[in-house]
């Protein structure tokens, strides 16, 4: 299946935050804002779907857990780690290449 | 009127079964009451953290679509990837029906039970025909959108209770008219064995075909019970999370 650039960079973003823990999902977007700046947001639970979508891919694992109501928590498998860092290297080229694109635009 | 709660919405358009249905709102819920109080910690005002924090979390549109299409069930997610997921309803009832009405048509056929009788003899084709397009529309709901929600549930139940009862009633009707027949024919031209055999026969077709309807009414929405039955059981736990949160003073202002 094809994933678009923006939907790949948000599920880059889910990963790195678990990278350093297990967490449930709004701690997981408020972390994606205050650590990109406000440049990346999850609005209207756009952030679920991605988080399902990794569960079912097996990147993450989600637990419920929880006395009384029953809260999720997601933590990142081996698998999401090794995605995280094929993820991260393929976008670091794609970038590296717009940006060569961009310079060689700007120097024209 | 009582308050609605903000997840209300999110139940009533998320067309995903119960089960998956649940967890989305717990799980939407748990965030929103944990980030308010966290926005609440950083000096955000109560209405203001609580407006933040489910602006974040509650599912728009757009993300009703894709949690839909990744909760679907497995035969709902091959429809909906070969684009069929729109037609699918139209087309199994259209093949269901077809099939059924041709099964019917060609026992009546195959049984003579026709000539006289056809009157009632076409109804029960028309009968089963309706059970089959019944059954089916709730089989697409549960199978492949993943979502019959109990208002839907229970006419379609009825439907198929009254379908039943009317296959029953034709194929007695018409077992009775050809009882009827018979003795009128004893009457007029005496005892013959094989026009009696003969009638017997059509007497004993009329009301296999009603009974054999009943009981494809019957095993057919008994195929979908285990689903039905966890289905309810989840709509249960889904009103009594709405009843759990209701606010305290809900009732005084009403």
């Amino acid at each position: 299946m094809q994933v678009t650039l923006s939907k790949r960079i948000n599920e880059l973003l889910v990963l790195a935050v678990l990278e350093r823990g297990p967490a449930h999902g709004y701690q997981i977007a408020l972390s994606v804002e205050e650590r990109t700046g406000g440049a990346f947001s999850f609005q209207h639970g756009t952030l679920y779907p991605i988080l399902h979508r990794l569960e079912t891919n097996g990147h993450v694992r989600g637990t419920w857990g929880g006395e009384g109501r029953r809260r999720k928590t997601y933590e990142l498998t081996d698998a999401g780690r090794a995605e995280l860092a094929a993820g991260a290297a393929d976008l670091e080229r794609q970038f590296r290449v717009l940006l060569e694109l961009f310079g060689g635009t700007h120097a024209a | 009127m009582r308050p609605e709660h903000p997840l209300a919405d999110v139940e009533r358009s998320l067309a995903v079964p119960p089960r998956r249905r649940l967890d989305v709102l717990e799980e939407v819920d748990a965030d929103a009451q944990a980030l308010q109080a966290e926005l609440e910690r950083r000096g955000y005002g109560p209405a203001q953290a609580r407006r933040a924090a489910l602006r974040r979390v509650v599912p728009g549109t757009d993300t009703l679509a894709q949690l839909e299409a990744q909760h679907a069930p497995p035969l709902g997610r091959w429809a909906r990837g070969t684009g069929w997921i729109d037609r699918v309803e139209r087309l199994g009832i259209v093949v269901a029906t077809g099939l059924a009405g041709a099964v019917a048509c060609i026992t009546i056929l195959g049984t003579g039970a026709l000539g006289s009788a056809a009157v009632l003899a076409w109804p029960q084709v028309i009968v089963v025909a309706l059970l089959a397009a019944n059954w089916t529309r709730a089989a697409k709901r549960l199978w492949i959108d993943g979502d019959l929600r109990p208002e839907l549930r229970r006419r379609l139940w009825e439907r198929q209770i009254g379908l039943i009862v009317l296959a029953v009633a034709l194929g007695a009707l018409g077992a009775a008219r050809e009882v009827y027949g018979a003795f009128g024919a004893v009457e007029a031209e005496g005892f013959a064995p094989p026009a009696i055999w003969d009638a017997v026969g059509r007497v004993v077709s009329f009301a296999a075909f009603g009974l054999s309807a009943a009981i494809f009414g019957l095993f057919g929405w008994l195929a979908l019970t285990p689903r039905l039955i966890d289905d309810e059981t989840m709509e249960h736990r889904i009103s009594a999370f709405f009843a759990s949160r209701l606010p305290p003073n809900s009732s005084r202002r009403r």
